[in-house]
């Protein structure tokens, strides 16, 4: 595609309009929205999408999250494409309806502007929110910046609509960090969308002229297959997402790599592993400190469910260590600290050779993580590289001297 | 990959997602026999509604009520028709039971039945044929003898059973009490005439002037009838056994009104009247009174009080409306005046024992009051007059002596109405005797077809209590009042006192009925079925069916039924189609393979367009 036309449809916009727009690209039939920040900018902006006629698409208020989702789930068990989304607190008052909605195999997407779970109130990104919800059937990732934020929708839906798949996707991205801080976004062409993602058709809609039963009682013995069907529509995404990513590339020009995002790690012997805003940091931090010869990296995690766990044993089975940044909390959990950590764990567990490893708690709450708290963090890890062991697993950044 | 390499077998393949055909499909039942969790059936089971069970005739009073609030006003006429030959009639002149019955009465006001019924009964006076048809000819043929309420119901009801049927009535014109004992401005003579035409339209011939002991013998009736009605009432007046009741001016309450209603009265009362009894023909008498030109009508009852008369009170309310006096605990012992009546001499009395139920003290000892009239006019009760009769059927109360199902001994002679009924605890009301006359004609009819005769075993449920339905489905609303002529006015002309209901009055009416116990198609159970679990085949009456195969017995539909129709019955009352619990966990092998099946055809099939 000539340069010149891609520049014209450059825009500087935040992640939360990025999401709009590729809900709007994405040519949605139904948004189930309820106001809660940092998301709520995503809904405005639909919103107005909707009343100037650029959308045509049911805009439908909820008088609550978990209603928000209900309406989801209806809209797409009628066979509507659904667009819905939500931060913090709001994620969770939704709960119920995470398992019905993968349990049913409807590809609902939800837009995550992520926000500290109270209490008290805070704005702040931490990512808790929406991985409290990992293990309910939905594909999930975190996108690092407003550009990929907006690709990640578009790619998300043609993964959750495949018919091998037909799983509901989370397209994270950090409160504020992302969803407030304007970005360079290139908008495809209508024609280019089309391409990537056909018009969607659920197998069993409802429909009074065809009538069927969804989400009927069933007895036990009947909740083991359905249960090992919904397995293994997870596993075998897996393959849906590397082919989606690959085609979006080809078509879009943006290729990503659909599990990790690997920076300056060919000799790197500390990395970071981490997922989310902070990748963007990580990475002047990184510059910074090779310059001065550290031989230190980063791996992003860029879908989280399914966990590329096979990914995740090659790679950092690389390192002499790799330090966990969590954004998230995982009360007494393995580490004491957050969730990335026992999961990359427990992928290491089986590989030849494992790094040590710790977990570091940064950006809680929403703070920023700032560059000298990236070489702080580098320093231990190149201190337990020195000693050869983990005298200290987990730490609280900014909290220890 | 944790799911590499497994299989699920095919008895345990499922459809995708669950998503299954739908349970109200032909097939879906079957793949969802969740029905084996039941500890507790719905049912419907219809009740008697109380209205229908207090109706001397058992009309279908629900049952109209329904077709009404739905517009379906020939339905509805044609029902009660089953029952009741008049409802024109009885529509203006019942002591209505049934609204003393209501359940609603308990609620807030009583149903209006009896101005619904006048509205059907109207509207059937309207058509120029009649709904109902003689019944296919039998070659028998049956004389009813007499043509008042019970007379006339027999016959009609054997009309429609294909006897050939003959009224002997002694008057000159047809209706006995209807026409004899009731005033025009209750019933006018021309609604009574258009249900004497209907009678003649089913066939019925009808001998006015033919008197029985008179004109026709007890053997001419055995000789040419298959059988025979006796129901002729009870027509000649009491006595109160005063001394100079012979007197002139002393005229008897039915004959007085009587003569009225066949035209052939030459009374001219004068200004001041008095009425002894204090029952409804005492009542009619006083009003009636009033009309003929009387200026102070008196009415003298031993009654201690109002609510003793053994009066339907609305009447005796618009009777003091109209400006009728009442005395009460009196007795009238002699009649004095020179040749004319001129006063009553009045004692204080009472009943002996229960109220209009035992013989009257008198006190003889006081000092009489001395009461000045120009008329009396006796009004309390009358007896029957049957010296035809042979009298081996007569009783020691002077009536007919005939068995529970109004036949006399092994004869084909049966007898209804006041002439059996006097004494047997029934009041002796219009709708009572239909009722009678209906059934006498149902027995006579078995007999004649050499069936045995049962007593009724099977027991009513009738619901009394409210708390048997759902109340929270029925909001307060108040009872529409019939209007009235004025009293200052009416009591000057023969015109009728009480105005008929309006279409919209009659619907309004009915809707506020609760349906007590009996379904109403109200659609409620089919609504609140958290499951497709009741088929809804027709939106009619009754015609809902519960899915049992598929019902869990969550109790919704039967908590939830506005009516009390549905019931809750243990499953283990049921016997056959029933999959007990004991198998609830053990479906069939292969229905979820099936199931799966079934989805796949389900792509096959093209949507019908709805």
């Amino acid at each position: 595609m000539p340069v010149a036309e891609a520049k014209k449809r450059m825009v500087r916009i935040n992640g939360c309009v990025a999401s709009a727009q590729a809900a709007k690209y994405a040519d949605v039939d139904v948004i189930a929205a309820y106001p809660i920040r940092p998301y709520t900018a995503t809904m405005m902006a639909l919103a107005q999408m909707v009343a100037n006629g650029e959308l045509d698409a049911e805009y439908i208020v909820a008088d609550s999250e978990h209603s928000q989702l209900s309406i989801a789930h209806g809209a797409a068990s009628a066979g509507a494409r659904v667009f819905t989304g939500s931060s913090g607190v709001g994620v969770q008052f939704a709960y119920e309806l995470y398992s019905p909605i993968s349990g049913s195999r409807m590809p609902v997407q939800m837009m995550i502007a992520d926000r500290t779970l109270d209490p008290p109130g805070d704005f702040g990104s931490e990512h808790t929110d929406a991985l409290s919800t990992r293990d309910m059937g939905w594909i999930m990732g975190w996108s690092c910046d407003a550009q990929e934020a907006f690709d990640n929708h578009l790619i998300a839906y043609r993964i959750g609509e495949d018919r091998r798949v037909l799983l509901p996707q989370m397209v994270c991205q950090d409160g504020f960090f992302v969803s407030h801080i304007t970005g360079d976004v290139e908008l495809p062409d209508g024609g280019q969308v089309r391409e990537f993602l056909p018009p969607y058709k659920h197998p069993y809609p409802l429909d009074p002229r065809r009538p069927v039963s969804h989400g009927p009682q069933i007895m036990p013995e009947q909740g083991p297959p359905l249960q090992l069907e919904r397995a293994r529509a997870m596993e075998e995404s897996m393959a849906v997402i590397e082919q989606a990513h690959e085609e979006f590339g080809k078509i879009f020009g943006r290729k990503y790599d659909p599990w990790l995002e690997e920076y300056k790690t060919d000799d790197a012997e500390v990395v970071f592993f981490l997922q989310g805003a902070h990748a963007v940091t990580a990475r002047f931090a990184i510059q910074h400190m090779r310059e001065r010869g550290i031989k230190v990296g980063m791996v992003r995690l860029r879908t989280i469910r399914p966990y590329p766990t096979e990914r995740v044993q090659d790679s950092l089975s690389k390192f002499k260590v790799v330090g966990v940044i969590e954004t998230n909390m995982a009360l007494g959990s393995v580490s004491s600290g957050g969730a990335l950590y026992a999961e990359a764990a427990a992928a290491l567990y089986e590989a030849d050779k494992r790094p040590l490893m710790m977990s570091f708690m940064a950006g809680m709450g929403g703070e920023a993580i700032v560059l000298k708290e990236f070489y702080w963090m580098t320093e231990k890890m190149i201190e337990a590289q020195k000693k050869g062991k983990i005298e200290k697993r987990t730490h609280w950044v900014g909290f220890e001297h | 990959m944790s799911t590499k390499g497994t299989k699920i077998p095919d008895w345990l393949t499922v459809p995708f997602a669950g998503i299954t055909p739908a349970p109200t499909q032909e097939k879906g039942q079957d793949l969802f026999p969740t029905g084996n969790w039941r500890a507790i059936r719905p049912v419907y089971r219809d009740k008697l509604p109380p209205c229908n069970n207090a109706c001397g005739t058992n009309e279908k009073i629900q049952g109209y009520l329904d077709l009404v609030k739905r517009g379906k006003y020939l339905d509805a006429y044609a029902l009660i028709k089953e029952d009741m030959p008049f409802p024109s009639v009885t529509g203006r002149v019942c002591y209505h039971p049934c609204e003393q019955a209501c359940n609603r009465g308990k609620y807030d006001e009583a149903i209006s039945i009896r101005a619904v019924e006048r509205f059907l009964g109207d509207l059937g006076q309207a058509l120029t044929n009649d709904v109902v048809q003689a019944g296919k000819p039998n070659g028998k043929k049956v004389a009813v003898v007499g043509s008042g309420p019970a007379g006339h119901s027999a016959a009609y009801q054997l009309a429609r059973l294909g006897y050939k049927v003959t009224i002997l009535e002694k008057s000159p014109k047809a209706g006995g009490l209807n026409r004899g004992g009731i005033p025009d401005w209750v019933l006018p003579q021309n609604v009574l005439d258009r249900e004497v035409e209907r009678l003649k339209q089913l066939g019925i011939e009808i001998r006015t002037n033919c008197e029985v002991g008179k004109d026709v013998s007890w053997d001419d009736l055995k000789k040419n009838y298959d059988a025979c009605v006796l129901a002729v009432g009870l027509i000649d007046p009491n006595s109160i056994r005063a001394e100079g009741e012979n007197k002139e001016g002393v005229l008897y309450g039915l004959p007085f009104l009587r003569d009225i209603g066949m035209g052939t009265s030459k009374v001219k009362l004068g200004a001041r009247v008095a009425v002894i009894g204090g029952g409804n023909t005492a009542i009619d008498c006083a009003r009636e009174a009033l009309r003929q030109g009387a200026i102070e009508v008196t009415m003298i009852t031993v009654e201690g009080n109002q609510e003793e008369m053994p009066a339907v009170p609305e009447d005796l309310h618009d009777m003091l409306e109209e400006g009728v006096e009442l005395i009460h605990g009196r007795a009238c012992v002699a009649v004095l005046g020179n040749g004319k009546v001129e006063a009553l001499h009045l004692h204080p009395a009472k009943f002996s024992g229960a109220v209009n139920a035992s013989p009257i003290n008198i006190d003889r000892e006081a000092k009489p009051e001395k009461f000045a009239v120009d008329n009396v006019i006796i009004a309390v009760g009358q007896h029957a007059s049957l010296n035809w009769l042979p009298a081996e059927f007569k009783n020691e109360r002077g009536t007919i002596k005939a068995d529970k199902f109004g036949r006399l001994g092994d004869t084909n002679f049966f007898a209804a109405g006041d002439i059996v009924q006097l004494g047997s605890g029934q009041p002796l009301m219009v709708v009572n005797a239909v009722g009678d006359g209906k059934r006498v004609a149902f027995n006579l009819d078995k007999v004649l077809r050499g069936e045995a005769l049962q007593p009724r075993t099977i027991p009513v449920d009738v619901i009394f209590d409210l708390n048997r339905m759902n109340m929270t489905y029925f909001p307060h609303f108040p009872r529409i009042q019939q209007t009235l002529l004025p009293p200052k006015t009416r009591k000057k002309t023969q015109d009728e006192v009480i105005q008929s209901f309006t279409e919209e009055q009659a619907v309004e009416e009915a809707n506020r009925c609760f349906s007590c116990g009996t379904c109403n198609a109200c659609d409620n159970c089919y609504l609140v079925c958290p499951e497709p679990c009741i088929a809804r085949p027709e939106r009619s009456n009754g015609l809902y069916k519960i899915l049992v195969d598929y019902c869990k017995g969550c109790r919704v539909c039967i908590e939830e039924c506005p009516t009390g129709c549905l019931e809750g019955v243990p499953e283990l009352d049921f016997d056959t189609g029933v999959v007990r619990m004991d198998t609830a966990f053990a479906i069939t092998p292969g229905l979820h393979g099936r199931q799966a099946e079934q989805l796949k055809h389900l792509d096959e099939r093209a949507p019908k367009n709805i």
